[in-house]
């Protein structure tokens, strides 16, 4: 019925994914790698959904695995957005590489 | 998924390919049309109302009654110059009204004026809603961000705070109805409730939860921080002038306030149902307007009379009240409809409703005066020792 | 009829990259933040083609509602740095090197998804009742223990940020 290749949504789903992962290796603001992470969060859930619509089973496992992956995506943003926050008020800076009081 | 019922015969037999144009035209302009009417009608009453109350005649200008004068004012809001300073963050700036506004247009498309009568009936129409409300705080944090102003910014870092907080006992209480209906379909909630078996009767706890709740989400008046005028001029929208200021705070602002009171009359007070509906379905798109306007009218009076909140008030209100009672409420109504049969699962989950309802109304202002109190004896000992040596 | 999906896909497939490229390469930090919101609003889209509604709408009210405008909020309380600050380990040497196998293996992931033939299947009736019918019965105790991570990950992010003295 829908005439769009399974292996386009991969595609898709795998550039986003390393867009996402030379993001976070280039980018050296914390928040600017929190929304990397993100993004690459977001490429393994479409890549979970297109198989599991290819699969077709009665209960759709990839869906449900998505569902688990926002709770993930939504605590780990929580988290990291309050360690970034308490590392900047330590030491005003957000840039990963500045924040090195331990390096001695 | 083809979308259900789109190549359809129309009334009077009309040619299917001739409905899905013309369908799809009535649709738009109705939706225009409401947007722009209801602000317009919206702004108008409210000016009515607050001079009645105030005792004061309101505007008598322009028109009879003043009938006119928010025209007047469209069309001095649209004829004016589109003014922006040279600091703020041009793209963003310009396009934060856009980002605001879109959502709210695009949720008129699920809401059920009476049968027949709504864009697409979808099976996870209140979802779509939700979600819809909760993309329209991105827009009022960018204009708080991009006009480059200390006050927008305050008013937009207010606005996330707030609109994201109230979003949990909003759609904790939306999830209350959604276990009675057994549907997220807004016309299943709907015809769910036949006659006077309204959910307001069993599920007042859930609507009064609601009720705060979108007051809160719309921005209206006991929770107007984003833009309280006495503290930070304008909030958000103090950068804004002319018709994106309009965007903002008449279309947007009134839209809102009409799609949750929409959703408030589908979910609670029976949709389209009314006297005479079965006979002439298009009846009922008079009963939901009125239904609707009866709620506008609710928001008007409470800006009339309440106070505003303090911003840790708020967040304190919040957290430590609706969040509980609206987790009660859901635990109860969802044991409660599981534990006892089909006819007596209804009346008990309605007295233990109207029993929140009750304690919310006797508890809150007696927790409220003890605070007050134990404050008062803390200063007030605080004071006496600080007093003491020098005496 | 069939040409209508396809066209559907890559302009929704061109937002996606096109966001997930702009969080990337954009200097200023709030530039970024609103180009991942377009990106996972395009992701929603995707969702919805794929026949898998709920999922969208989730996306839209997690990712679009809650996440953008939360890091938004971070953004706004670290300060925004001037744009070009980041400029200066923008193409830093490590990751320079690092990223040479790293865009090798991505682009020979893209073309051998390509190569996937099969198509979608589309069950009717929406994923509504499937997705609940599986998270509720079959996956009942992971969506328990996933709520007492978010329980954890609320404390503990209200622990980190807490100052002592109020």
């Amino acid at each position: 019925m829908l005439s769009v290749p399974l292996g386009w949504f991969i595609a898709v789903s795998s550039a986003l994914f390393f867009i996402g992962a030379a993001g976070v290796l280039v980018r050296r603001n914390a928040v600017v790698i929190l929304m990397c992470v993100e993004l690459m969060l977001n490429a393994a859930n479409l890549a979970l959904v297109a198989f599991s619509r290819r699969l077709s089973d009665a209960t759709p496992r990839g869906s449900v695995f998505v569902i688990f992956t926002f709770v993930i995506a939504a605590a780990e943003v929580a988290v990291g957005l309050a360690i970034v926050l308490a590392a900047y008020r330590n030491q005003p800076t957000v840039e990963v590489d500045e924040i090195h009081e331990l390096k001695g | 998924m083809s979308p259900p019922g789109v190549l359809v015969p129309g009334p009077f037999g009309i040619d299917p390919l001739v409905w899905v144009v013309l369908r799809l035209l009535i649709a738009v302009l109705l939706v225009v049309g409401l947007i722009f009417n209801g602000a317009l009608l919206q702004i108008l009453m409210e000016r009515k109302l607050q001079a009645w109350a105030q005792d004061r005649v309101g505007p008598y200008h322009v028109g009879p009654w003043g009938l006119l004068q928010t025209f007047a004012d469209a069309l001095k809001l649209i004829g004016k110059e589109d003014v922006r300073s040279r600091f703020t963050d041009a793209a963003f700036f310009l396009t934060a009204p856009a980002i605001t506004f879109t959502p709210m247009v695009a949720a008129w498309v699920v809401i059920p004026f009476a049968p027949g009568v709504q864009g697409i009936d979808i099976n996870i129409g209140l979802l779509y809603l939700s979600s819809l409300g909760a993309m329209g705080v991105l827009g009022i944090v960018i204009a708080g961000w991009a006009s480059n102003n200390k006050y927008s910014l305050i008013g937009g870092l207010r606005s996330a705070g707030q609109l994201i907080s109230y979003e949990v006992p909003q759609i904790l209480s939306l999830v209350t109805v959604v276990l009675l209906a057994g549907s997220l379909q807004l016309t299943k909630i709907a015809t769910a409730q036949p006659g006077l078996q309204l959910n307001l009767f069993i599920l007042p706890a859930a609507f009064l939860t609601y009720f705060i709740a979108a007051l809160a989400e719309t921005n209206r008046t006991p929770f107007d921080l984003p833009e309280a005028e006495s503290e930070l001029v304008a909030g958000y929208l103090t950068e804004y002038s002319g018709m994106r200021w309009g965007t903002f705070l008449a279309l947007t602002e009134y839209g809102n306030v009409t799609i949750v009171s929409s959703i408030m009359t589908t979910l609670w007070l029976g949709g389209w149902n009314g006297p005479l509906v079965d006979q002439a379905p298009i009846l009922g798109v008079l009963w939901f307007t009125l239904k609707v306007y009866v709620i506008i009218v609710a928001f008007m009076w409470i800006r009339l009379t309440l106070p505003r909140f303090r911003i840790d008030q708020l967040m304190n209100f919040c957290w430590k009240v609706l969040i509980p009672l609206t987790l009660t409420n859901l635990f109860v109504t969802a044991t409660l409809k599981v534990a006892l049969p089909a006819p007596w699962d209804l009346i008990a989950i309605g007295i233990l409703n109207w029993g929140l309802v009750a304690a919310f109304i006797v508890l809150i202002p007696r927790l409220q005066r003890r605070r007050l109190e134990r404050l008062r004896e803390r200063l007030r000992t605080e004071r006496e020792r600080t007093l003491a040596p020098t005496a | 009829m069939d040409f209508i999906a396809p066209l559907i896909f890559v302009i929704l497939a061109a937002i996606v990259v096109a966001g997930g490229l702009a969080v990337v390469l954009l200097p200023r930090i709030t530039g970024s933040a609103l180009s991942m919101g377009l990106s996972f609003l395009g992701m929603a889209g995707l969702f919805a083609l794929l026949g898998a509604e709920t999922i969208a709408f989730f996306q839209v009210l997690i990712y679009v509602g809650a996440i953008t405008v939360l890091i938004l909020y971070g953004v706004m309380l670290t300060g925004v740095a001037p744009a070009g600050a980041d400029r200066r380990l923008f193409f830093q040497k490590q990751a320079g090197w690092a990223l040479v196998p790293l865009k090798f293996v991505g682009v020979v992931a893209t073309v051998f998804a390509l190569s996937f033939q099969s198509n979608v299947v589309q069950q009717p009736g929406g994923d509504l009742e499937p997705l609940a019918n599986a998270v509720f019965r079959d996956y009942a105790f992971p969506f328990e223990v996933a709520s007492v991570l978010l329980l954890a990950a609320m404390i503990g992010a209200i622990a980190l940020v807490k100052r002592g003295d109020d």
